[in-house]
């Protein structure tokens, strides 16, 4: 009866017709604009930086040929090669030791039905919804109370801080997906309950932690505001080495710093994408991040 | 595998984040209810007048302002970052990976490097002040820098990315068919958006307006590098009170309430909305 009563709606000829018609919301021209504009607007410092990083004067506004002059004084400068090495240390502690905590915590978190696990899912929302100009003073207050100095000791330690929540939320993404099926498979093959988490888990983890661990490193790297709060004199990372820079007086070597910078971080998400082709898997740590795994 | 195995997993993490971000959130309120004394230190005790000092008028309006500004900046990104979220995911195609890659690829220059290069861009004698004079649009350059304008710019440069991330993944998610269905039944293109596509990307949109409104009103790089002394924002005078002013406890009792404020924005915003998994 239903049946019948559909059948002419779905028979009805000028709407099939209709339907091939090229209507004009399909050629979105508008949008297109919009999105160009948008691009732009991303691009043009970019660009501005880079184009201006291989200037050979010192200007800012009129670009005079190319040289790499700003890259050698960059390179000349004791200080500023130290910082590009202190962040990149700081960058490779941070990963490590937020990955290992944050891979571990993801896991309890989701296989545990305990009130600590949900005491933690509390824990963990703090740092992703307040600014980190609140972690930078916390971290602070929290060292110059305790009498420890600060150092590159304490930039790592409040790197890390912020740095498991990301790690957590990324591989309890992959966790949640996943299922305890196949854990639950090796312990009835005789597996003890760390060698399944060892064997089993933490391969089928394997590109979610490394996603993570990219991000960890892209964003430690990146990060100027928990560092400025909780450097110590010397040595300091280069974001914090930038901003005294802006402040007193400016010099295109900037450009070149940000260009090295942005190479760092290109190549981390490269190495993020080669590693597991080479692995001979077929999702990347980025197609996770982006949510386009494929399972 | 027991409750008691996995619950030992939790410990690490868990007590890392326990000791350096609750403890410490404690010290900045006990902070925030000392004073200052003679040694440059900070004596605790009970003293509520510093959080009288941030509603103080001389302050208060640094703490409007940065809402504001955030406000603003959300406003602004949704509007430019919706259609181009949805320009990708419906009509990016193959590419569509490429593009939103794209979107993202500003973030890998320092954000203090990408803002320096808007000063350069917009400076009285900048790129963009040469090309307005030389066309003849104004004689004089246009004062682009220390205007609100400038600073509020500078956050939707900083934040923009996420804004369009979350609502491209839930345009992502969305079933193409529901567009089809919208028009099937008669709907013109505003009408199959506004009752289709726009309540199935609700929690995208929710999302990114939290992801950009919460760190842009604690931002101080913008207003410092693109804005003067009328345009400082919370972050701003925050900073100063630990780096300068040596006021520990009012620089506390700031961060405390910025982070009460935003604590409560989050919870009203998503309980308003009826979405607290949004931002899960």
């Amino acid at each position: 009866m239903s049946v019948a009563a559909e059948r002419p709606v779905e028979a009805s000829a000028p709407r099939t017709a209709r339907r091939r018609a090229p209507r004009p919301h399909d050629r979105p021209r508008t949008l297109w604009v919009i999105t160009g504009i948008v691009y732009a607007f991303l691009f043009a410092p970019i660009f501005v930086v880079i184009l201006f990083s291989f200037n050979s004067a010192r200007s800012l506004q009129t670009f005079e040929g190319f040289s790499l002059r700003w890259y050698e004084e960059f390179f000349a400068d004791e200080t500023l090669r130290e910082s590009l090495f202190t962040s990149l240390q700081i960058a490779a502690i941070t990963t490590v030791v937020a990955t290992v905590l944050g891979t571990t915590l993801a896991l309890g978190m989701s296989r545990s039905r305990s009130r600590a696990s949900g005491f933690a899912g509390l824990l963990l929302l703090i740092p992703l919804v307040t600014p980190e100009i609140v972690a930078g003073v916390s971290a602070f207050v929290l060292f110059a109370q305790l009498g420890i100095a600060l150092s590159v000791t304490t930039i790592v330690l409040a790197h890390i801080t912020f740095s498991i929540s990301y790690v957590c939320v990324v591989v309890r993404g992959r966790l949640a997906s996943m299922g305890t099926q196949i854990e639950e498979a090796a312990l009835d093959l005789g597996a003890t309950p760390l060698q399944a988490v060892r064997l089993v888990t933490l391969p089928a983890l394997w590109p979610a932690i490394l996603a993570a661990a990219m991000l960890v490193f892209v964003l430690s790297f990146d990060d100027f505001v928990l560092s400025f709060f909780t450097t110590g004199e010397s040595p300091q990372p280069l974001p914090v080495r930038i901003y005294s820079a802006l402040r007193f007086g400016i010099s295109p070597t900037i450009n070149a710093i940000g260009t090295l910078m942005l190479v760092v971080s290109a190549a981390i998400i490269a190495l993020a994408i080669g590693l597991p082709r080479l692995l001979g898997r077929r999702e990347s740590g980025v197609a996770v991040l982006t949510g386009r795994s494929t399972g | 595998m027991t409750d008691a195995f996995w619950r030992r997993f939790i410990f690490p993490g868990g007590l890392w984040l326990l000791f350096f971000f609750v403890v410490p959130i404690g010290i900045a309120v006990l902070i925030s209810l000392g004073e200052n004394n003679e040694f440059g230190g900070v004596t605790y005790g009970w003293h509520s007048e510093h959080y009288g000092d941030a509603l103080d008028p001389l302050f208060a309006p640094v703490l409007l302002r940065s809402v504001g500004y955030a406000a603003a900046t959300a406003a602004i990104c949704l509007l430019i970052g919706y259609p181009v979220a949805y320009c990708i995911a419906r009509y990016g195609g193959r590419r569509r990976n490429l593009l939103i890659g794209l979107i993202m690829a500003p973030f890998l220059i320092n954000y203090l490097v990408r803002t320096y290069a808007w000063v350069a861009l917009l400076a009285d004698e900048g790129l963009v002040n040469s090309v307005i004079t030389d066309s003849g649009i104004t004689s004089d350059p246009v004062q682009f820098l220390n205007t609100p304008w400038a600073v509020v710019g500078g956050l939707v440069y900083g934040y923009l990315g996420f804004m369009i991330l979350p609502i491209y993944a839930s345009l992502e998610r969305m079933n193409p068919a529901l567009i089809e269905a919208g028009k099937d039944l008669y709907g013109t293109p505003r009408q199959t958006f506004w009752h289709v596509t726009w309540p199935q990307t609700l929690p995208g949109v929710l999302a990114g307006t939290v992801l950009v409104f919460l760190p842009a009103v604690g931002d101080f790089v913008s207003a410092q590098l693109l804005g003067g002394p009328d345009t400082y924002m919370v972050g701003n005078l925050i900073q100063q009170q630990f780096f300068g002013a040596d006021n520990w406890p009012f620089g506390a009792a700031l961060t405390i309430c910025l982070m009460v404020f935003l604590g409560l924005f989050v919870f009203l915003y998503l309980r308003a909305t009826g979405r607290r998994e949004a931002l899960a």
